[in-house]
């Protein structure tokens, strides 16, 4: 079986700063993964540079056996490769009924359609109703995003996310913002994500982490500093000693 | 998290039970009302007003030319000055053809309405992908480019003299375009709400709601896998092909064309009249265009060197006072007396 996800030798300086180091990383199909690091480690550069926000220095990425590196953020998308971002990035006018209209629509390439009525397109409604459903938001449907609340504005990204049908989904820090007690409500939505899914999840919050990731690799200073499974990555004192211990100090 | 999504969640379920439909999409074009009041009211003014159907169909003519602009800039966030490029265009084209090959009015504002999106289409190419204060600057650019081609073409524009001896054949090969205006009116208010109700297709359908993407936040296209710049080009070629008509229609009905129809000041002028009546909506290009050029009537006639300072304060007013110009108003207005459900997510602005 090939990888849907696989990075090698990725780099990236800006001009003599090197931010990323040839990073080396695999995911397949119904990996949940999780990306660590301390401040600056270049999780968020690593994310720019996978995404293709940003062209990488050195090194390939392939997307289930097809080398994506020089293609444009928008094209890796519509081979399946989607992010969901750090800070809630949505369309504040429009209902979320209508961002996920919206992502389908894309999707399936029928957003040139001049004279077609949105509520008319075939199996639209009936696929938004799912989405909206497996994201407990059908209830706010037809509210306009910019007066949701903003665990709920969570959950439309992740949404929004699933409607473009991605193969490797990545989640930049998805319960950001949102009050501890509530992050539950993200992580149940994860957990229903679907099983063939390759999650890659970049996250600060510990618990987060350890209850969602079945394996965990650790970015510090630009490179990959380890990988392994939740323990091994507990038990490695390279990684104590950038992050954890300093982390379980400040509990 | 669960209390704060059930309690979302009932007062949002009973507005869209209430309702039958997204408070948002309801507020945007007042439901099926819009389109039918403008042609009731069109029709009334017809009886109501005969002295004055020259005004009443520059209105029309207009308001689709503000309707055009309401496209590009309310519901793609186009930041324009040079709209009446196209509807110069278009009259011109519409002109050019009436006067050298047929004067049948369709045909003219066929003729018009593709020369304005060809316009439209080849200078968004290269101009739309720039933003704000560049992109205004390079839309004028085009608007002053069209012009002097137009000035410069004497034999066929007849340059600063306009273009004069268009005289359409009858509607459908029966109704003359009397000396009293009555063809003429008839046919712009026809016109225009074909348009309306075009352009309220155009909004509702996929690619309207891609372009509402768009104005809000291009980058997020991109991260949904679409293309900014492309919904947008498409986006400036219907609205040329709207700007184009309406200077056609100009051309039917007037009879003459000049170098002012792809002039700045008429742009601006759009600009104003579209601020007036409320982005966003469709009828407030109809609603705007009809306050402002009614407004210049009154005024210019019983105070000629002033007209244009009372609209300056009218302005102001507006601004100040009803941020989503006057549809806004009406709305609010329409939203009272409905209930307070209907009052979900208000000003957009």
């Amino acid at each position: 079986m090939t990888a849907l996800l696989e990075v090698e030798g990725l780099s990236k300086n800006f001009g003599g700063l090197q931010v990323s180091s040839d990073i080396s990383m695999m995911l397949n199909a119904g990996d949940r993964c999780a990306l660590i690091g301390p401040n600056g480690a270049g999780k968020t550069t690593f994310v720019n540079l996978v995404t293709g926000v940003i062209p990488p220095s050195a090194g390939t990425i392939r997307l289930d056996g097809r080398d994506v590196t020089t293609l444009s953020a928008a094209e890796r998308v519509r081979l399946g490769l989607i992010r969901s971002f750090q800070v809630a990035r949505l369309f504040k006018s429009m209902t979320v009924r209508e961002h996920l209209e919206l992502a389908v629509l894309q999707r399936d390439r029928r957003t040139f359609r001049l004279f077609a009525n949105v509520a008319k397109v075939a199996g639209l409604a009936d696929e938004v109703a799912g989405l909206l459903d497996s994201m407990g938001l059908t209830p706010v449907a037809h509210t306009a995003v910019g007066s949701l609340a903003y665990g709920q504005q969570r959950l439309l990204e992740i949404a929004l996310a699933l409607a473009m049908k991605p193969k490797v989904l990545i989640l930049d820090e998805p319960a950001a913002g949102v009050p501890h007690s509530e992050s539950q409500r993200i992580l149940d939505a994860i957990d229903r994500l679907p099983k063939d899914l390759a999650v890659l999840m970049i996250e600060h919050d510990m618990d987060l982490v350890f209850r969602f990731a079945r394996t965990i690799v650790v970015l510090a200073q630009g490179r990959l500093l380890c990988s392994g499974t939740a323990k091994e990555i507990v038990a490695d004192p390279r990684v104590r000693e950038v992050y954890l211990g300093s982390r379980a100090d400040a509990h | 998290m669960t209390s704060v999504a059930e309690r979302d969640g009932k007062g949002d379920g009973k507005a869209g039970r209430m309702t039958g439909r997204t408070p948002l999409a309801a507020r945007r074009d007042l439901g099926w009302i819009g389109i039918p009041l403008v042609a009731a009211v069109g029709l009334a003014a017809f009886w109501l007003l005969p002295d004055d159907l020259a005004l009443l169909t520059r209105i029309a003519a207009s308001a689709l030319f503000v309707l055009s602009l309401d496209l590009v800039l309310g519901y793609g966030g186009i930041a324009t000055l040079g709209q009446a490029a196209m509807f110069g265009t278009g009259a011109y084209a519409a002109g050019i053809v009436a006067v050298n090959w047929n004067n049948d009015p369709f045909i003219m504002l066929a003729a018009g309405g593709l020369a304005g999106g060809l316009i439209a289409l080849t200078t968004g190419a290269l101009i739309l992908h720039a933003r704000g204060l560049t992109l205004l600057m390079l839309t004028i650019a085009v608007g002053q480019i069209v012009q002097e081609v137009a000035n410069k073409a004497r034999d066929w524009t007849g340059g600063s003299d306009g273009l004069s001896g268009i005289d359409p054949a009858p509607v459908l090969g029966m109704f003359r375009f009397d000396m009293y205006g009555r063809t003429s009116y008839l046919f712009a208010l026809a016109v225009l709400v074909v348009g309306l109700l075009v352009a309220r297709r155009i909004v509702r359908s996929p690619f309207g709601l891609a372009c509402r993407g768009v104005s809000e936040d291009p980058l997020r296209i991109s991260a949904i896998g679409g293309s900014p710049k492309s919904y947008l080009v498409v986006l400036y070629g219907v609205a040329g092909v709207f700007a184009g008509m309406a200077g056609a229609l100009t051309a039917v009905t007037s009879g003459i064309v000049g170098l002012d129809s792809a002039g700045f000041p008429w742009s601006a002028e759009a600009l104003v009249m579209l601020v007036l009546g409320g982005t966003g909506r469709l009828y407030g290009a109809v609603i705007g265009t009809a306050a402002f050029m009614g407004i210049h009537h009154i005024l210019a006639a019983s105070d000629p060197f002033h007209w244009m300072g009372f609209i300056g304060l009218f302005l102001i007013g507006i601004v100040l006072f009803l941020p989503g110009g006057i549809a806004s108003g009406v709305e609010r207005l329409g939203g009272l007396l409905r209930g307070p459900s209907q009052n979900n997510g208000e000003d957009r602005a």
